[in-house]
Formats: C-alpha cells, sequence, structure tokens
C-alpha cells in the first residue's frame, strides 16, 4: 500500500491538487510535461486573470512559491507519465524518466487546449489574415501592454470579438458552451480600452453567458464604465475588402444582416480537450464522455470521481471551467483521493 | 375576480393600413411598429413540418443568426432559414407562406450552421408536403413541372429538337442515336445548353474544344430527357423519380465510359441522389473533364480579359469542386482572374437553384432586387470586364442582370467553354 498522490498537470489545478494533498499530510509527486511549472495561463501568454485582473505570471509564480514551501509535495518537471499498474491504495505509476512511483492515488489535472480557428466552418481567415487573432494572440500583445493591429504595428481604430468560436457547433463536434470567453473577452475589452482609449471595442454575441457575479464584475463595468458596444448578433464571416477586413453577420435586433468594416478581429475560441487529456486517459484506463473529456461517474453530487478506482480528476480535462470552477475542483479531487488512501490504509490496518 | 387578478388580455394593435414616414404600410409591415402580440401562441406549424420525413432539423434551430449574412435571400429580403424556425414557432404554416418559394437551397447557411439545420432537405420535403395538401403552388412552376413531365425539358421544347444545337458546332457531334457504339464519354447535355440560345452557344464551344482533345464522345440525342434536380429541389420528388427510371433505362441502352455533364444541378442528381436509389455512374463536371487536359490546348489568341468567376452553388458548395474552373481560367493567355469578395466555400448564389429559375415572378415580390443583380453588381466591383460562369442556368440569368442593372457594356457573361474556344480562335479556327 502506499499514501503518495500522484498529480498529473502542472497547471492551476493540477499545483492546488498537490499543495491540498500535501497540506491534508499526505505525500504529492507533481508530473508536468513542460519544462516548468504553471500550465496554459503561462504558456498562452495570459495577461490578466479573470475576473479579477491579476497578473497571470504573477498570480502563477506565487502559487508555485508556495507549493515549494510544502516539504511534502515533490515536482517532476519534463515528465510525463507512460503507464499504470495496479489497484487504487496500491498503483505504480512509470515515467518517462523511468522512475516508478507507488502510489495511493492519481489526480488527472490535464486541462484544455484551445480551439484551433482554421477547424471552424465558418470563413473567418484566421490563418489568411494577420489581424485576425484568437483570444490568446490578443492575451501575449496585453501581457506586454500593448494593442496593435499586427499587419501595422499601430492601435487598432476599432477591434472586435466574434463569439461561440468552435463551441455549441455540432458541425465542429463541439457540442458545449466553453463557459469562459464572455468573460474572457469582456475582460479583454476592458484592458483594450484602457491601454488605448480611443480604440472602439465591440463584442457581437449570439447571447452573453456571464455566471453570477461575472455580470457585475465584467459584463457592466465594460459596458458602462469603458464603453464596450455589445452587439446581439453573430459574426459569420471575416472578408478583405482593399486592405481592410469586413465583419458580416446578423444584427439579430434589427433582423438583418450586417457588415461593418474592422481594422483587428479577435476569435473567442473555446476549450477543448487537450492532448494530455487524451493521452492520460488511455494511459490510465479511465472514460471520457462523449465530447472526448474525462468522465465523472456520479454526478451531480460528486464533480472528481472517474471511471477507475482511486484516479479522479479536475479542472478543465472535465470539461469547460473557469480558473475558480478548476481550483474548487482540485481540491474536492485532493480530498477525496486522501480520504480514499487513508481508508485503504486503514482497511489495511 | 380572475385567476390573473387585475391582469387584463392584451389587446391586438394592428391597423388595417397606416402612414409612415408617408409611406403607406399595409397590416402586414405596419404592424412591426406596435408590441408584436401574439395571442394563440400555437407552435404546430412546427412541430408539423419537423415530423415529415427529411425536415427534422428544422426544430434544431436556437436562433445564433449565423445563416442571415449568407443567406443570398435575407441579404435582399426578409426571408431567412432562422426567420423560418421563428415564423413556425408563432405558428405561422410555411406551407401557406410565400417563405416557401423563396430558398434556393443554395446551401451557404448548412455550412455555417452550427446545429446542422438542413434547408436542402427541410424545404423539398415541405414543398412536397405542400403540393401533396393542395396547396397553391406559383403558376411559373406548375408550369415547369408540367413542361418536365410532358415533353422531359423544363423548357417545354420538342424532344426532337433537343440536338439542334449541333448543328452549329463547326465540328461534327455524334449522336449516338444515329450512330451507337461505344465512347468514351457520354456528353448529358441537359436543358439549357441544348435549348437556350446562349446555351447553345457554350454547347457548341465545348464541341469545338471536345473535338480539337480528339475526345472519344457522343449525345443521347433526342432521347436525352432533363435528370430534375432543381424540380426534385422545388418538391417534385415524384417527377424526378419518374425521369430517373426514364433516365436508367435510356442509359441502360448506350454503352459509355463515363457521363459529362455542364449542369451542376446535373452533376449532382448523378453523383450524389441516383446512388441513393442504387444508380451508380461515373460523373464528371465538364470542367473536370477539361481542367486536366487544358495543357494539352495549343491556345492561339490572347484573351485581353480582366475575368471573376462565379462558382455555382451546386458544383462548389454541394459537391467540393473549386479547383477545376480556376485551372482551366488560370491557365487561358492573357487573362487575369480577380476573385470577388463572396467566392468559393461563400459564393453568393444566382438565384436559380432549387427551382428559384423558374420562380423570378414569385421572388420578386419578395425581395428588393433579384439576386442575380447583386451577383452582377458584385462582379463589376472587382473591376472585371467578363463573368466567366459555368453553369448552363447562369448565362441568361446574368446576362438579364447585366441589363437590368445597366451595366450593359461594362461587364460581359461568358460561359468557361465560350472563353476556352475564343483563346484557341474561336469557331473560324476549326478545321
Amino acid at each position: 500500500m502506499s499514501d503518495r498522490v500522484v498529480v498529473i498537470g502542472g497547471g492551476p489545478g493540477g499545483i492546488e491538487a498537490a499543495r491540498q494533498v500535501a497540506d491534508l499530510g499526505l505525500p504529492a509527486v507533481l508530473v508536468e510535461q513542460r519544462e516548468r511549472l504553471g500550465g496554459t495561463p503561462i504558456f498562452a501568454n495570459y495577461a490578466a486573470l479573470t475576473p479579477y485582473f491579476a497578473n497571470a505570471e504573477e498570480a502563477m509564480d506565487a502559487m508555485i512559491a508556495e507549493l515549494a514551501q510544502r516539504g511534502r509535495a515533490e515536482v517532476r518537471t519534463s515528465t510525463t507519465v507512460t503507464g499504470l499498474s495496479g489497484e487504487a491504495g496500491a498503483f505504480t505509476v512509470e515515467l518517462s524518466t523511468g522512475e516508478r512511483l507507488d502510489a495511493g492515488a492519481v489526480i488527472v489535472a490535464t486541462g484544455f487546449d484551445h480551439f484551433d480557428p482554421g477547424r471552424e466552418r465558418q470563413i473567418y481567415n484566421y490563418y489568411q489574415y494577420p489581424d485576425v487573432l484568437a483570444l490568446q494572440d490578443l492575451e501575449a500583445q496585453l501581457k506586454e501592454h500593448k494593442v496593435v493591429v499586427p499587419s501595422t504595428g499601430r492601435p487598432p481604430a476599432s477591434i472586435c470579438w466574434v463569439q461561440c468560436v468552435g463551441s455549441r457547433d455540432r458541425n465542429i463536434g463541439n457540442e458545449w458552451c466553453s463557459k469562459v470567453c464572455c468573460g474572457i473577452a469582456s475582460k479583454q475589452a476592458i484592458e483594450v480600452r484602457k491601454l488605448s482609449p480611443e480604440t472602439r471595442a465591440y463584442i457581437f454575441y449570439i447571447d452573453m453567458r456571464m455566471y453570477g457575479y461575472w455580470e457585475t464584475q465584467l459584463y457592466w463595468p465594460a459596458q458602462e464604465q469603458y464603453h464596450v458596444q455589445y452587439i446581439k448578433g453573430i459574426i459569420t464571416e471575416v472578408l478583405e475588402r482593399g486592405d481592410r477586413l469586413i465583419v458580416r453577420g446578423e444584427d439579430t435586433t434589427m433582423g438583418r444582416p450586417m457588415e461593418v468594416p474592422m481594422d483587428m478581429v479577435i476569435l473567442s475560441v473555446g476549450m477543448e480537450p487537450s492532448a494530455g487529456t487524451k493521452a492520460m486517459s488511455d494511459v490510465l484506463g479511465i472514460e471520457r464522455n462523449r465530447h472526448g473529456f474525462i468522465e465523472v461517474i456520479n454526478p451531480p453530487l460528486d464533480t472528481v470521481t472517474t471511471s477507475r478506482r482511486g484516479i479522479f480528476a479536475c479542472g478543465a480535462a472535465l470539461g469547460p471551467a473557469d480558473l475558480e470552477d478548476t481550483i474548487s475542483s482540485a481540491g474536492a479531487a485532493a480530498g477525496k483521493a486522501v480520504a480514499l488512501v487513508r481508508r485503504d490504509n486503514l482497511a489495511v490496518a | 375576480m380572475p385567476i390573473g387578478g387585475q391582469k387584463q388580455p392584451p389587446v391586438v394593435r394592428e391597423l388595417a393600413s397606416a402612414v409612415l414616414d408617408g409611406v403607406e404600410l399595409s397590416a402586414e409591415w405596419n404592424r412591426q411598429f406596435e408590441t408584436r402580440v401574439i395571442e394563440d401562441y400555437d407552435s404546430s406549424p412546427l412541430f408539423e413540418l419537423a415530423a415529415l420525413t427529411e425536415a427534422e432539423s428544422i426544430e434544431w434551430c436556437y436562433g445564433c443568426g449565423r445563416c442571415v449574412p449568407v443567406c443570398p435571400v435575407d441579404v435582399v429580403g426578409e426571408y431567412g432559414p432562422r426567420k423560418v424556425h421563428r415564423k413556425l414557432q408563432t405558428g405561422i404554416n410555411l406551407l401557406d407562406d410565400p417563405d416557401l418559394w423563396l430558398c434556393t437551397t443554395c446551401g451557404n447557411c448548412l455550412r455555417v450552421c452550427p446545429k446542422q439545420v438542413d434547408m436542402i432537405k427541410i424545404m423539398p420535403a415541405a414543398r412536397e408536403a405542400a403540393m401533396a395538401q393542395g396547396k397553391e403552388v406559383p403558376a411559373e412552376l406548375q408550369g415547369v413541372f408540367e413542361s418536365t413531365f410532358k415533353y422531359g425539358n423544363a423548357l417545354g421544347q420538342s424532344p426532337r429538337k433537343r440536338p439542334a444545337w449541333t448543328k452549329g458546332a463547326g465540328v461534327p457531334v455524334r449522336d449516338l442515336t444515329k450512330e451507337p457504339g461505344r465512347v468514351e464519354y457520354l456528353l448529358y447535355v441537359e436543358d439549357y445548353w441544348a435549348y437556350h440560345p446562349r446555351g447553345n452557344d457554350a454547347a457548341q464551344a465545348f464541341a469545338r474544344i471536345m473535338h480539337r482533345l480528339g475526345i472519344d464522345y457522343g449525345i443521347l440525342g433526342h432521347e436525352e430527357k432533363t435528370l430534375g434536380d432543381s424540380q426534385r429541389l422545388a418538391g417534385e420528388k415524384g417527377l424526378f423519380e419518374m425521369l430517373m427510371e426514364q433516365v436508367v433505362e435510356t442509359l441502360d441502352r448506350f454503352e459509355f465510359g463515363a457521363i459529362v455533364t455542364p449542369d451542376p444541378h446535373g452533376f449532382n442528381a448523378l453523383a450524389k441522389i441516383y446512388p441513393k436509389y442504387g444508380h451508380e455512374f461515373n460523373v464528371l463536371h465538364y470542367t473536370q473533364l477539361l481542367a486536366p487536359r487544358i495543357g494539352e490546348l495549343e491556345f492561339t489568341t490572347p484573351l485581353d480579359m480582366r475575368v471573376t468567376f462565379h462558382d455555382p452553388c451546386y458544383l462548389g458548395r454541394h459537391n467540393g469542386e473549386y479547383d477545376a474552373p480556376r485551372q482551366i481560367l488560370e491557365a487561358l493567355p492573357g487573362l487575369e482572374l480577380v476573385e470577388m469578395m463572396r467566392c468559393r466555400e461563400n459564393g453568393y448564389c444566382c438565384g436559380g437553384g432549387g427551382g428559384g429559375m423558374w420562380l423570378d415572378g414569385h421572388t420578386v415580390n419578395h425581395t428588393s432586387e433579384r439576386l442575380s443583380e447583386r451577383r452582377v453588381r458584385e462582379a463589376a466591383e472587382t473591376g472585371a470586364n467578363v463573368l466567366a460562369v459555368c453553369c448552363p442556368y447562369e448565362v441568361s440569368r446574368f446576362e438579364d442582370g447585366v441589363k437590368s442593372t445597366g451595366l450593359d457594356g461594362q461587364l460581359k457573361v461568358r460561359d468557361l467553354a465560350e472563353l476556352v474556344d475564343q483563346a484557341l480562335g474561336g469557331p473560324g479556327a476549326v478545321s
């Protein structure tokens, strides 16, 4: 038997899960395939975290530093999990480095990938036009405290966000709402208006999905203080006329097609199961749901238990999730993992 | 006191007519200026439509509106796929509504629809049901159905005249009813190349190109009948199936390697619909036959043209062929190809598909301008002096549009075959 908990994935969810396991008194090993911890907020160049506008790098560094203070939490970077044998309470986890770890439980925190707008059936011309960007591309600019049209290097006179790109779409096969993109677009619009007050900002949407407090944390301030224009009507295509981008969509309120010239277009791409989520579910032998995210077996009152006893999952490995959801489910996964290991050890004793 | 306390039932505010900014508006229009009151919110027309075979996806619409800017009819009128759904929700029966006959089945809404609401299946099913229920069918369309039934072509022409175009080709065209025997390609001429004067021009040009390439081919002469794909999409599935039986029976009597046709609608029928009934043929659009061989032609006459190309909906979006026509155009000497803003997957419909070819009189009452007019204006905006097409419906549609928009003298409409033929030196150059 082993009381160690192995956590796979060194983003916010994995770091939090490892920290919680350690705080609850058990040894944790956090395995991360990249060369450092931090996950998507770091590697996708996030500027400020939604919805509180904390500097992403500082926030993640603080989280990583806190983890390092826990004696019971070890980290393996540039490492992947290559095999799993045994059963709950007595797993053997094989690592790409050749190391074999015994573990009582495993937590999967493999996160999400950004939807690739090249797969979009609508014509947004992401790869054709330099001035069509995705959310994470604009994040990289915001991280450097600038907003510029890529083709000119100058601040845009107008910028718009197109919502629901790669989400809620049977054609693409992504039949879920990605939950966060409405809030992220609003957050970015606020940041753009702060950095470049002359830039006119528009958000084209089907419906604004602002869960709970995001309504007043993001949506209303964007509208009322930063004068971001929200337009009910989705954009179907981004085309070029002369040297200007033209966005074409529906003006839903007026019930007519609409065409607007725009300097810069941001595609609010949704979340997809990450490559790591797919790979790890295969290695660990746990079920994915029909969307490709990891399946939980006892919803809604258990949000983290997977189909294989002793393996739990958290964050966006389970489906679209914002950071607060991720941190919460990481805590739940850590709690259940620790409880299981203790019960198993108790039963042996 | 009623259960609802002080609540009063809403009052319908709709004037027989009203004047707004000096414009007199009938009830249908002025009700938009008052609160929309729907007393009897009965969505049964939606459920009834969705219950039809092939029409179930009408219920899947979640109202995102992506279809609106790409629907060619919505751009020039009040019709739109998602509006169809909304009207059904409010109790308006599509089967009684002018909307029923406005969709050209161009397929652009389906391309962008995140819920796969398939108007290409819904509309024919709805039209078929309307006819079965004895609803009114626009007279012009009804006339085409009858002509097709009687004569085997939409134009109501004598089958005897079907091969008449060959006389003006200047090269021999083998009529298999007179000169039987196996051919490599069966040219399925279809109605508009066979009977329309401008279609004849293209057919003759194509015959000269085939002659020049030395391709072994023949036609069915007076035995050819339309494949009737647009009649099917206009709601006459029965007529289509009857034609298909006759066509298959005819084709069985001839020996050929593959079918080549200029008509994307006929191509669609043979490539996608016939196989569903168990009839498999090798079929090529004429651009697909020419494109790989275009290098074999020795062009003598630089065209000195700026050309823009219109993608036929049933070649492009419905069957995925965008490159063959462009390969041909790019091979022509002196020709500069410029693209319209809406091209390829996003090509704008000429208005002729799905029966639209025979519904202009109906459509004109519900749109601000013809789709073909909108399209030729877009073509002219590119600075092109030639609009190149490769669907037999389009030459006549666009030439009418050029005249009515005042672009006469500025923009010419040419079939791809005519352009190739011209670069080869034209009719006079044929040996």
